[in-house]
C-alpha cells in the first residue's frame, strides 16, 4: 500500500518532466560542489602544508581559497534555483491534486458525503494536500540529493582507496537494520496520530456547534472528561513518536564516530610505513562525515515521508472511489420537461433493508400540483431525494415525461427540476449571489423573482436590499425568510418541475402566510410537488397523496379525501 | 495565556532544568569530537607515532559519542515530550475556556475559525516550544561552546577573522525572516480561505447539486487554489534564500580560515591538527546556524498563533460559574419576571422591554409571537445564557443570580429550536454523556416523547448512531429525541422552545397530552407559532417587538379580539368564523 501511494505520487510528476530534469541536473551540480570542497582542502593540506610544494600561479593557497569560495557560490546558486523550481513543481502538483479532490467531492453522491464527515473532507483538501506538498518540496529533492550525494561520495572514496572505502561503509548494514526495525512502528503510530487528530477535530467541531446545549444541560464536566480522554490518547501516541525519533537520529551519529575510529585504527599501520598519505585519511574522515550527513537527513525526513504517505493514502483512497461519482454529462439531453411524473413500484432504503419507501406508485400530470402528507418519518422527504437522483431507488422506476430518469443526462434533469429544501442553505455573499448562484441572471430578473416569490417585503426591510450581505449559513435570516429566498432562487432558474419541502419550524404566522401566497404564485403553470406540513397549503392541490410508514394510504383531492378518505380526514379534523 | 504558561512552567520547570544540564553536557561532548580528531591527526603526523596513544584517542571518541547519545536522548526527549504535554494541556484549557463562553460569543464566530485555534494554532505553539526551542538552545549553546574552544584552544585571531561574516548573517536572517513572515501570513490566509470554501461548499452541497453548480464551484475554487499556489511560491522564494545566503557567508569564513589558517600553519604558529580541528569547528557551527533559519520560520508562526490564542483566552464570560448562595440547591418552579428589560451587548435597542410575568409552580405558560419578538431570549435568560441585573428575574422568590449555574440548569429541562444531536448512540444522546439512567428510564422517556416506536424499528435500536455520521432522522424524529433528552431529567421547569414545529399535529396532540402527565406539579413554558401547541396553557403571553402585548388564557384572549385572535383567524379560518358568529 505504501509503495503504491509513493509510486502514484511520482507518476504525478510526469507533466513536469523537463523541470524535474533540470532540478536533477542542478542537484547533481550542487552535489559535485559538495564533493569538490574536501578535495580542495586535501590539496591545500597535502601539497602546501605537509608537502611544502612551491606555490605558483593558480597552483597556490590563494587560488585554492578563491576556487573554494567560487564552488560555494555556485553551490548556493544551484541550491536556490533547485529549491524554487522543485517548489514550483510541487505546488503545481498539489494545486492539481486539490482541484481533483474538490471536483471529486462535488461529484460524490450524497450517500457517500454522509459517510465522510465534513471535517474529514476538509482535511483531505487542506492538511492532507499540504502534507503531500512537503513530500515534493522537501522529501523528493533531498531524497534524490542525498542518494546522489551518497553514491558520489562512495564513488570518490573508492577512487581514493578501496580498502578505506569499504571500511567507511561498515556502518551501512547497521543503519539498514535500525531503520527497518523502526519503519513499521513509526508508520503505524503515525496512522494512529492522524486518526486521533481527526477525532479531536471532529469532537471540537461538534461541541462548538452544540455548545449552547452542553451549557444548558450542565454537561461541561462530562464533555471535558470525554475530550481529555481523547486528548490523552493523542498525547500518548505523540510521545511514543518522540521516543522513536529521539533514538533513531542519535544512533546514526554514534555510528558515524565509530566508523571514523575504525578507519583511523585501520590506517595506523599504513601511515606508519608511509604507504598511506595522512591527507587521504583526513579526506576520508571528512567524507565519512559527509556520507553520514545525508543519512542523518534521511532519518530526519523519515517522519515527513511517513506523514506524507499516510496523507497520500487517504487522498488516493478518496479519489479511488471513482465508480460511485455522479456522471453529470452522459445520457439523454433535454431542454425542458412537459412535466409528468410517475413512480412505479419504488422501494428505497438509506441503509440495508430499513425500507423508507415501500412499493410507491403514483402519477402526476403536467402542470398539476401534487401534495404529500403524512406523519414525520413517513418518507415524504425521501421522495424528493429520489426525483433528482440524490439517492437511487433500489427497486422500481421513476419516470418523467414517460422516460426513466436514469436515461436523462443528470445535468439536464437537475437543471429542470428545482428543489427547495426544508432546511434552506444560504451561502455567504449577498442576496443577489444567493439567488443567482453561479448562473447568469440579470438584476432585473432577480427583482422579478423577488416579486413573484413574495419576498419583496423582506427585501424592503433590508438596508441594502438585494445587495444585503449574507453571513455564514444565512444566520441573520429566520427560517421563513430563508425559505422565501430559496423560492426566489428556485424560480430564477426556470425549472419545468418544482419540488418544495415546506419549512415549518420557527415560522411565524405572518411569514407563513407569505410562504403560502408564494407557493401559489410560483407553482402556477408548473408541475409542482409539495411536501406539506400545513394542510391549509394544499387544499388547492390537484392530488393529495397520504403517506404512512413508507406506504401510500390514500390518493385524491381535498374534497374527495374529506368525503371518502379516513387518514386525511382524521388529520384534517385534528388541525 | 500567560497564566496558563506559568502553571505549566511550575509543573514542568524542573524538567527544563534537567534539560539545560544535559544539553550543556551534550554540546560540550559534541565539541570534544573535532578536538579529539584533531589531536589524533597531530599524533599521526609524528613519525613513528605510538599506536596506544591513537587507540586511546579513538576510544575517547567513541566514549564521548556514546555519552553524547545518552545526554542528547534525555534532553531532546524532555523538550519534545514537554512540548507535546504543553500542546495537550493548552488544548484542554482552551476547550475548558470555550465551554465557559456565552452563546453570544458563538454567534459571532465561525466554527471553522474556532477549530483552527484548537488544532493549527496550538500545534504552531507546540512547534515553537518543541523543535523550535530544541533547535535554538542547541544552536546557541553549540555556537558559544564552539567559538570558545576555537579561540581558546586554537587561535583567537583566526577565530575572530573567520567570524567576520556573522553580523552579516544575523542582519540577513532578520531581514529575510520578516519577509518570510509577511509572505507566510498570506499563505495562511489563503489556506484559511480554502478551508472555509470547502466547508461551506460541503454544507451547501445539496443546493449545489440541485442547481447543478458543480462545474462553476470548481472554477471558483480554482481561483483560491491558484492564489494558494502563487503565495506559496512567493513564500519559498524568500525562505529558500536563507540557507544559500548563510552558506555563502560561511564560504567567506572558510576562505579566511584557509588563507589565514594555512599561513599560520606555515609559520608554525598553529599545528596542522589545529588547522584541521578549526575547520571541523567551522563545519560544526554551520549546522546550528543553518537550523536557525528553520527556527525563524517556526517561531514566527508560533508567535502569531500565541497572539491569536491569547486573544481567545482573554475573552471572558460575564456569566460567572458556581457563585451564588450555596444553600440554594433546589428549585420548585415559581418564576417571576419583574419589569425585565434586556439588551444584547452590542445592540442599541433592547430586545425585551418591561416584561412582567408570573408563573406559579405547576402552571404552564404559552408564548406566541413573530420571529424576532424576543421569545427565545426570554427563556435564554431563564437559563442564564445571558446575564441580567439583579431584581428582574426571580425563581421561588429568590433572584436568579443567587442560584449557581449548575443548580439552575440541572433543574430546567430544555428542548431547543434547532435539533442538534451529537454523534452518539440514541441512548447516549438521551442520557447526554451522563450514564446515570437505567434502560427502563430511557425507554420511558422515549415513550413519553413518542419516539420509542421509531427507535425499536431501527436495526440497532437504542444503539443506533445519530448525529453527523449517524442515520438520517427526520426533523420530527430529531425533535422528539431532544424532548426525551429533556424530560428524562424530570426537571421542575420544562421549556419547549418551538419544539413541536416539525412534528405533525396528531403527534403534537399526543405529546401535549403526555406533557400534562410529565408536568404534573411542575412548571412548563411552551414557545410556539401554532395556536394548537399552546391553547391549553394556563396562561398565554403574546409577544411583539420585545414586549408582552396580550396576556390571558386561550378563551380570554380570543374574546379580546386582539393580536392573538388575528393569529387564530389566520390559522383556523373556519373556527374563527364560528367564534365570530357565536358572538354576533
Amino acid at each position: 500500500m505504501k509503495n503504491h501511494s509513493i509510486v502514484r505520487l511520482i507518476k504525478l510528476i510526469s507533466p513536469y518532466k523537463v523541470l524535474v530534469l533540470i532540478t536533477a541536473v542542478l542537484v547533481l551540480l550542487a552535489n559535485a560542489a559538495e564533493i569538490v570542497k574536501p578535495i580542495i582542502l586535501k590539496v591545500v593540506i597535502d601539497d602546501f602544508l605537509i608537502g611544502n610544494n612551491p606555490e605558483s600561479g593558480l597552483y597556490s593557497i590563494k587560488a585554492m581559497s578563491i576556487l573554494y569560495m567560487l564552488v560555494i557560490f555556485l553551490n548556493s546558486l544551484f541550491t536556490y534555483a533547485q529549491a524554487n523550481i522543485m517548489n514550483y513543481v510541487g505546488q503545481g502538483i498539489v494545486n492539481d491534486l486539490r482541484k481533483k479532490l474538490f471536483s471529486h467531492i462535488q461529484h460524490l453522491p450524497l450517500s457517500y458525503l454522509q459517510k465522510y464527515s465534513t471535517g474529514r473532507l476538509i482535511t483531505r483538501a487542506t492538511n492532507d494536500a499540504e502534507a503531500v506538498n512537503e513530500m515534493f518540496t522537501d522529501v523528493f529533492v533531498s531524497l534524490f540529493k542525498d542518494i546522489v550525494l551518497i553514491i558520489g561520495i562512495v564513488f570518490v572514496m573508492f577512487q581514493l582507496d578501496t580498502n578505506l572505502a569499504l571500511i567507511g561503509l561498515v556502518a551501512v548494514p547497521f543503519i539498514a537494520l535500525v531503520t527497518y526495525f523502526f519503519r513499521k512502528t513509526i508508520r503505524e503510530n503515525f496512522q494512529v496520530v492522524k486518526s486521533l487528530i481527526g477525532q479531536i477535530n471532529g469532537f471540537l467541531a461538534e461541541n462548538i456547534s452544540g455548545m449552547k446545549l452542553v451549557q444548558v444541560f450542565n454537561r461541561e464536566l462530562e464533555k471535558q472528561r470525554e475530550f481529555e480522554e481523547l486528548n490523552d490518547k493523542y498525547n500518548e501516541a505523540t510521545i511514543f513518536q518522540i521516543k522513536l525519533s529521539s533514538v533513531l537520529r542519535p544512533i546514526i551519529e554514534i555510528l558515524q564516530n565509530i566508523t571514523i575510529a575504525i578507519l583511523i585504527w585501520y590506517s595506523m599501520d599504513s601511515i606508519l610505513d608511509y604507504s598511506l598519505e595522512l591527507g587521504v585519511v583526513y579526506a576520508f574522515t571528512n567524507y565519512i562525515k559527509q556520507f553520514f550527513a545525508p543519512i542523518n537527513d534521511l532519518a530526519e525526513s523519515y517522519n515527513t515521508i511517513q506523514s506524507a504517505t499516510v496523507s497520500a493514502d487517504r487522498i488516493f483512497e478518496l479519489l479511488d472511489e471513482e465508480e460511485v461519482l455522479e456522471d453529470l454529462d452522459t445520457g439523454m439531453e433535454v431542454e425542458g420537461f412537459k412535466g409528468s411524473i410517475e413512480f412505479k413500484n419504488v422501494w428505497f432504503a438509506y441503509n440495508d433493508e430499513d425500507w423508507i419507501l415501500k412499493d410507491i406508485s403514483f402519477r402526476i400530470n403536467p402542470g398539476e400540483t401534487a401534495a404529500f402528507v403524512g406523519a414525520t418519518g413517513a418518507g415524504k422527504t425521501t421522495i424528493i431525494n429520489l426525483i433528482t437522483r440524490f439517492y437511487e431507488s433500489q427497486k422500481g422506476e421513476i419516470l418523467i415525461d414517460g422516460i426513466n430518469i436514469k436515461e436523462y443526462k443528470l445535468h439536464d434533469l437537475r437543471k429542470n427540476v428545482a428543489v427547495v429544501l426544508q432546511d434552506v442553505f444560504l451561502f455567504s455573499g449577498d442576496i443577489k449571489s444567493n439567488i443567482r448562484l453561479n448562473s447568469h441572471i440579470s438584476d432585473e430578473e432577480i427583482e422579478k423573482v423577488i416579486d413573484l416569490s413574495y419576498s419583496r417585503d423582506l427585501i424592503n426591510e433590508l438596508p441594502k436590499g438585494i445587495d444585503e450581505p449574507v453571513r455564514e449559513r444565512g444566520s441573520t435570516f429566520s427560517t421563513g425568510q430563508r425559505q422565501l429566498l430559496s423560492f426566489a432562487r428556485a424560480i430564477a432558474h426556470h425549472p419545468s418541475i418544482l419540488v418544495l419541502d415546506e419549512a415549518t419550524a420557527n415560522i411565524d404566522t405572518k411569514t407563513e402566510l407569505l410562504i403560502q401566497k408564494s407557493i401559489d404564485s410560483i407553482s402556477k403553470d408548473r408541475t409542482t410537488l409539495i411536501i406539506a406540513h400545513r394542510l391549509s397549503t394544499i387544499r388547492q392541490a390537484d392530488t393529495i397523496i397520504f403517506l404512512d410508514k413508507g406506504k401510500i394510504m390514500e390518493v385524491g383531492n381535498h374534497d374527495e379525501l374529506i368525503e371518502n378518505g379516513s387518514y386525511y380526514k382524521e388529520l384534517y379534523e385534528a388541525q | 495565556m500567560k497564566e496558563k504558561f506559568e502553571v505549566f512552567i511550575k509543573k514542568y520547570g524542573f524538567s527544563y532544568l534537567v534539560v539545560i544540564i544535559f544539553l550543556i553536557s551534550n554540546i560540550y561532548l559534541n565539541s570534544l569530537a573535532p578536538r579529539i580528531i584533531g589531536n589524533t591527526f597531530d599524533a599521526l603526523e609524528v613519525d613513528g607515532f605510538n599506536k596506544d596513544t591513537i587507540l586511546y584517542y579513538l576510544g575517547m571518541l567513541i566514549l564521548v559519542s556514546i555519552i553524547g547519545f545518552i545526554t542528547r536522548f534525555i534532553w531532546r526527549y524532555l523538550i519534545m515530550g514537554n512540548s507535546r504535554k504543553l500542546e495537550c494541556y493548552l488544548r484542554e484549557e482552551l476547550f475548558k475556556h470555550l465551554q465557559t463562553l456565552p452563546v453570544e460569543f458563538y454567534q459571532e464566530r465561525k466554527t471553522g475559525d474556532l477549530l483552527a485555534y484548537g488544532i493549527n494554532d496550538i500545534s504552531a505553539v507546540r512547534m515553537t516550544f518543541g523543535p523550535g526551542l530544541a533547535n535554538i538552545t542547541n544552536s546557541i549553546g553549540m555556537s558559544i561552546i564552539v567559538v570558545l574552544s576555537m579561540s581558546q584552544a586554537i587561535h583567537p585571531k583566526l577565530t575572530l577573522y573567520s567570524l567576520v561574516p556573522v553580523p552579516v548573517i544575523i542582519y540577513l536572517m532578520i531581514k529575510i525572516g520578516s519577509l518570510i513572515r509577511r509572505r507566510f501570513t498570506i499563505v495562511q490566509e489563503n489556506f484559511a480561505a480554502i478551508s472555509d470554501r470547502v466547508q461551506e461548499n460541503i454544507s451547501g452541497i445539496r443546493v449545489i447539486k440541485a442547481y447543478v453548480q458543480e462545474k462553476e464551484e470548481v472554477e471558483k475554487f480554482q481561483i483560491l487554489n491558484d492564489n494558494m499556489r502563487e503565495s506559496n511560491i512567493k513564500m519559498v522564494r524568500a525562505s529558500s534564500l536563507l540557507t544559500p545566503m548563510m552558506e555563502l557567508c560561511f564560504g567567506f569564513s572558510f576562505m579566511i580560515s584557509l588563507l589565514y589558517g594555512s599561513s599560520l600553519v606555515k609559520s608554525n604558529i598553529i599545528s596542522l591538527g589545529d588547522f584541521i580541528a578549526f575547520n571541523g569547528y567551522l563545519t560544526m557551527i554551520i549546522r546550528p546556524i543553518r537550523s536557525i533559519g528553520r527556527v525563524i520560520n517556526i517561531s514566527q508562526r508560533g508567535m502569531a498563533s500565541y497572539k491569536r490564542l491569547d486573544n481567545i483566552f482573554k475573552v471572558k464570560s460575564d456569566i460567572v460559574h458556581n457563585t451564588g448562595d450555596p444553600n440554594l440547591i433546589d428549585i420548585h418552579g415559581d418564576i417571576e419576571f419583574r419589569d425585565l428589560t434586556f439588551k444584547y451587548k452590542n445592540a442599541e435597542e433592547p430586545v425585551l422591554k418591561n416584561i412582567n410575568l408570573k408563573i406559579e409552580r405547576g402552571k404552564t405558560l404559552g408564548i406566541i409571537g413573530d420571529t424576532g419578538s424576543g421569545k427565545t431570549t426570554l427563556v435564554d435568560i431563564l437559563l442564564r445564557l445571558y446575564n441580567v441585573d439583579e431584581g428582574m428575574v426571580f425563581i421561588d422568590g429568590r433572584d436568579i443570580n443567587d442560584y449557581s449555574l449548575s443548580v439552575l440548569r440541572e433543574n430546567i429541562g430544555y428542548v431547543p429550536q434547532d435539533n442538534f444531536l451529537f454523534s452518539a448512540s440514541i441512548k447516549d444522546s438521551i442520557n447526554f454523556s451522563r450514564d446515570i439512567y437505567s434502560d427502563e428510564e430511557i425507554e420511558e422517556a422515549t415513550k413519553l416523547s413518542l419516539i420509542y416506536d421509531n427507535i425499536v424499528n431501527f436495526t440497532h435500536g437504542f444503539d443506533t448512531i445519530v448525529g453527523e455520521r449517524g442515520v438520517n432522522l427526520s426533523g420530527g424524529q430529531k425533535q422528539r429525541l431532544s424532548i426525551a433528552r429533556a424530560i428524562i431529567k424530570q426537571p421542575n421547569i420544562l421549556i419547549f422552545d418551538d419544539a413541536l414545529s416539525a412534528v405533525d399535529t396528531k403527534t403534537e396532540d399526543k405529546i401535549l397530552d403526555h406533557f400534562k402527565e410529565i408536568m404534573n406539579g411542575n412548571t412548563g413554558i411552551i414557545i410556539a407559532h401554532r395556536i394548537s401547541s399552546i391553547k391549553d396553557a394556563d396562561e398565554i403571553a403574546v409577544m411583539n417587538h420585545g414586549q408582552i402585548i396580550e396576556k390571558g388564557n386561550h378563551e380570554e384572549l380570543l374574546e379580546r379580539r386582539g393580536h392573538y385572535f388575528k393569529i387564530f383567524k389566520d390559522q383556523y379560518k373556519e373556527e374563527a368564523e364560528k367564534v365570530e358568529n357565536e358572538k354576533s
